[in-house]
């Protein structure tokens, strides 16, 4: 009798808790649906490079509005192909729901990415992309529209004939070879302007320098130079300088950077090509996260580029683009 | 079938009842608690978010009172006024000199503070003064077209806050600052440069960038041209991803308003600052729907959860409660089936126990009464058996057919035929095709016949009369009756009396009974022959009238106990017999 009803009570309290627990559970699930688990890889997460760094405050706005969970890493630099390659492998090996990447080449990358594709995983692409079409969606600056940009914007400033050269940083970046295409679709043809043949700076400021004194020295009648990316840029720059041609020589370059800013002060280089990283962060987590409410997303998104010049660096609307964060 | 009866069951019943009752509590209670914390929700995150602005406006007008007072102390400094309006001095050391001071002075307010980047005055020509000695100024940048100097030099001497904006005019430094400028103006009224002090943004950038209202809520600020000072998604804003109402910022007073946006409505809480901007607390509406949405959520689990846990309590009450009820009903069951050797626990509910009790006490009533029909039916069986022993006396039959021979042997022929014939109609009356109940017209003919056969036997000894009463003649009695009485009148009293015998038999009649009076004036009992004579056997001392009590017995086993026989005798006086009967004019009305 007491054992029959001891075990009733016992039996009635188990039951409680397991109402207990149901009901947190079920609250638990009714109050946060499940969040899309999204792995980030970027091409540098080093603190120094501002690019990367705001492309990342663009991914946790968008993380914070959007609401999925985010992670995100990146290889030591962007010629960290080998290490990319391995980071998106284990990306893959998280099992998140979607990928977003940049990628260090355009080529190398392709098989890891299909391996991940084929286990389901969605694939969007952020900035850089590769030779593949998984993608469900690009989101970057449209490098060819950029090119265009800065051949005009070198078009501008000669406001005349001219001899000009190219300097490219890799061979590989699909991002440098659109601009690169951009340039030449805006600058040849045309009978008062010489295009030169591209040199390649082989990944480092140092060639970029060396290179451009070379061809101010070889061809005193070049009139301009364009830097396909800061390095370049600034390598240029800093042989235009020390041949005392700042001015004469009229410098054209991408993305910014506070070598690029004083040069622009200086007026040894005329506009800068900048890109909208902090767009490309948001926008990628935006589309991704629209992707799986299976909203139509666009197949190519074109964050934009702006040309920045002595002129408009201070522009309100400008200066956070240049000046990204309020605490250096 | 089987599931209407269960629905239709008393447990269910009692269930049913016990969870609607519940159920509309936690309806209630639900409802009106939902509603109250709603309420409370949407008024806490209203004031938290007003709080919070109050607090940004508290920390940012601190921070720009801070640079206030520094531009009052400069700009009322009377070194600073005469190095700016003396176009000439005496001695470049003298120069020199004053220039340090003054110097020395914009540096000292830079002391612990890391909030200030830089303090500086742009005096006319090169007075150009910093207290930012490790610093160079930038070459390329021409300060006096920068904006906040030429807004100072519009403003005539009051200070104007810029918005936030990147400070280039040192070498190698780009920070964000806001920057407060004033014209200074010398005792003759003219211009005599421009005082600037810069704010790192970035302390003011701490404060806002970790608000949050709710999940995607935040705090902008704008300035009274509309231009952003802070805002967290400035970049969107800018390339046009986002919107946000600055133009209706602006008109707004301190106050709250709500954006028209359907499903990403924002609530606007705005206040404005002591220096024209306005700082915007910015949450979003669906956000508190979301909060209530869980709120009615957790509400209706924690509603369901009770509810479940009610039924479960109902239903494990209600067993406990109509589980004595079923096992009184299966005892019922039972005792229909006919087996009343059946005994229920009494339960310690005080209604069912009553109720089981009862039902105890009646199973046993019945069981009672049962046995008593039983044994009843054998007692009638028994005393019918003796009543047809009393008709076939063997000696009375014997000594009739004696006399009977003997009258032949002397010739009496008529009474031979007499006797014979009355033997024949007293067998006959006794026989009465076996039933049980005759008319008491039989009854008496019976008697008839039997008092002259004895007559004839004792002919000098013995006299009769009959009269019944023509209305008691066809009330019923149960048969022999008579016989037994008159049998025990003879043989008991007149046989032993010398001289006549005479037995009288009457009828009397009451409203409902009938009394069948036999008197003889034999020898009669005394008092205490007449007290045992109708005692049960045992008691008895010896066999005599058998007859009497048997009819006693029956008359009682038939007709209840107030009836039967009742003797008044005295020695030496006669006895008298009372025979009552209720008045039962069908015998199918009574017996078996």
């Amino acid at each position: 009798m007491i054992a029959s009803r001891l075990r009733t009570i016992l039996g009635a309290v188990a039951a409680v808790i397991a109402l207990v627990l149901l009901g947190q559970y079920l609250i638990g699930k009714l109050a946060k649906p499940e969040r899309i688990d999204i792995q980030v890889i970027i091409k540098s997460t080093d603190k120094n490079i501002e690019f990367w760094q705001v492309m990342k405050d663009g991914i946790e706005v968008a993380t914070n509005e959007f609401g999925p969970s985010v992670e995100v890493t990146g290889s030591r630099s962007d010629a960290d192909i080998d290490g990319q390659i391995a980071l998106v492998e284990q990306a893959i090996e998280k099992k998140p729901d979607a990928i977003i990447l940049a990628a260090n080449d355009i080529n190398r990358l392709v098989p890891a990415v299909e391996e991940g594709a084929k286990r389901g995983i969605r694939f969007f692409i952020v900035d850089s992309g590769i030779n593949s079409d998984i993608a469900e969606s690009v989101i970057a600056t449209d490098n060819i529209k950029a090119g265009q940009a800065a051949g005009m914007e070198m078009l501008r400033h000669l406001d005349g004939p001219g001899k000009i050269a190219i300097i490219n940083y890799v061979q590989t970046a699909a991002s440098l070879i659109d601009r690169e295409r951009g340039v030449r679709l805006m600058l040849e043809g045309r009978k008062d302007i010489e295009l030169m043949d591209t040199f390649n700076a082989a990944g480092s400021e140092t060639n970029a320098y060396q290179m451009a004194k070379q061809v101010l020295e070889d061809n005193p009648d070049v009139r301009g130079i364009i830097g396909l990316n800061e390095p370049t840029t600034v390598g240029a720059a800093r042989a235009i300088k020390e041949m005392g041609r700042q001015g004469q020589v009229k410098l054209i370059g991408f993305d910014s950077s506070v070598n690029e800013i004083k040069l622009l002060e200086e007026e040894a280089m005329q506009a800068t090509v900048i890109q909208k990283p902090f767009q490309m962060g948001y926008l990628s987590i935006k589309t991704a996260v629209e992707a799986f409410q299976d909203k139509k997303v666009p197949k190519v998104i074109d964050t934009g580029s702006l040309v920045i010049t002595k002129q408009n660096m201070y522009d309100e609307e400008n200066q956070k683009l240049l000046f990204p964060f309020y605490d250096k | 079938m089987r599931l209407l009866f269960r629905i239709r069951s008393f447990q269910t019943h009692i269930a049913l009842a016990f969870v609607a009752v519940i159920l509309l509590t936690i309806l209630i209670m639900g409802v009106t608690s939902y509603y109250l914390s709603r309420e409370s929700v949407q008024s806490n995150a209203q004031s938290y978010t007003a709080e919070i602005v109050k607090q940004v406006n508290k920390n940012i007008n601190s921070y720009v009172n801070g640079m206030t007072y520094m531009s009052d102390l400069v700009a009322n400094n009377r070194t600073v006024v005469e190095y700016l309006s003396s176009s000439s001095f005496s001695s470049l050391a003298e120069e020199k000199k004053q220039k340090e001071t003054i110097t020395d002075f914009l540096e000292s307010m830079l002391v612990s503070r890391t909030d200030i980047a830089s303090v500086n005055i742009i005096g006319n020509g090169d007075k150009l003064l910093t207290g930012r000695q490790d610093l160079d100024w930038n070459p390329y940048v021409d300060l006096r077209a920068m904006k906040w100097y030429t807004d100072a030099i519009a403003a005539h001497g009051e200070n104007v806050i810029s918005s936030s904006h990147v400070q280039p005019i040192f070498k190698d430094r780009y920070p964000w600052v806001v920057s407060l400028s004033r014209e200074l103006i010398g005792r003759d009224g003219q211009s005599l440069g421009v005082f600037l002090v810069d704010l790192n943004f970035s302390v003011m950038n701490d404060i806002l960038k970790d608000i949050k209202l709710g999940h995607r809520g935040y705090v902008f600020i704008v300035d009274q041209n509309g231009r952003l000072v802070y805002h967290p998604q400035q970049q969107l804003i800018y390339s046009n991803l986002k919107s946000e109402m600055i133009g209706k910022v602006l008109e707004a007073k301190n106050g709250t308003f709500t954006s028209n946006e359907g499903g990403d409505s924002r609530m606007y809480t705005v206040q404005d600052s002591d220096f024209g901007w306005k700082i915007v607390g910015v949450s979003y509406v669906n956000e508190l729907a979301q909060n209530q949405e869980n709120l009615k959520l957790g509400f209706l689990a924690l509603a369901l959860m009770c509810i479940v846990l009610a039924a479960m309590i109902a239903i494990y009450l209600t067993q406990r409660v109509s589980r004595p009820i079923r096992q009184l009903e299966r005892h019922m069951k039972e005792v229909e089936r006919g087996n009343f050797d059946i005994h229920v626990q009494v339960p310690r509910t005080i209604e069912i126990g009553r109720l089981a009790r009862a039902f105890n006490l009646m199973v046993g009533k019945i069981k009672e009464l049962m046995n008593q029909i039983i044994l009843d039916q054998e007692q009638k069986r028994q005393s019918e058996i003796n009543a047809l022993q009393a008709q076939i006396n063997p000696h009375f039959l014997y000594n009739t057919l004696d006399s009977i021979v003997w009258m032949a042997e002397s010739n009496k022929n008529r009474e031979v035929i007499a006797m014979t014939s009355a033997l024949a109609k007293l067998f006959r009356a006794s026989i009465s095709k076996g039933e049980e109940l005759v008319p008491v017209k039989n009854e008496i003919e019976h008697i008839t016949n039997y008092l002259r056969i004895q007559q004839m036997r004792y002919s000098d000894k013995l006299d009769y009369s009959i009269d019944i009463g023509d209305s008691a003649q066809h009330f019923y009695t149960i048969k022999v009756i008579l016989q037994p009485i008159v049998e025990n009148a003879i043989y008991h009293g007149i046989k032993k009396k010398k001289g006549m015998g005479f037995i009288t038999i009457t009828s009397e009649e009451t409203e409902n009974d009938l009394m069948l009076v036999v008197e003889d004036n034999g020898i009669g009992m005394d008092e205490e022959t007449v007290r045992t004579l109708l005692l049960p056997t045992a008691i008895r001392k010896e066999g005599r009238g058998v007859g009497v009590r048997n009819v006693h017995e029956r008359l009682q086993l038939y007709f209840g106990l107030q009836y039967g026989l009742s003797y008044s005798s005295r020695p030496g006086a006669g006895t008298k017999v009372t025979i009552t009967l209720p008045k039962t004019s069908n015998p199918l009305e009574q017996g078996e």
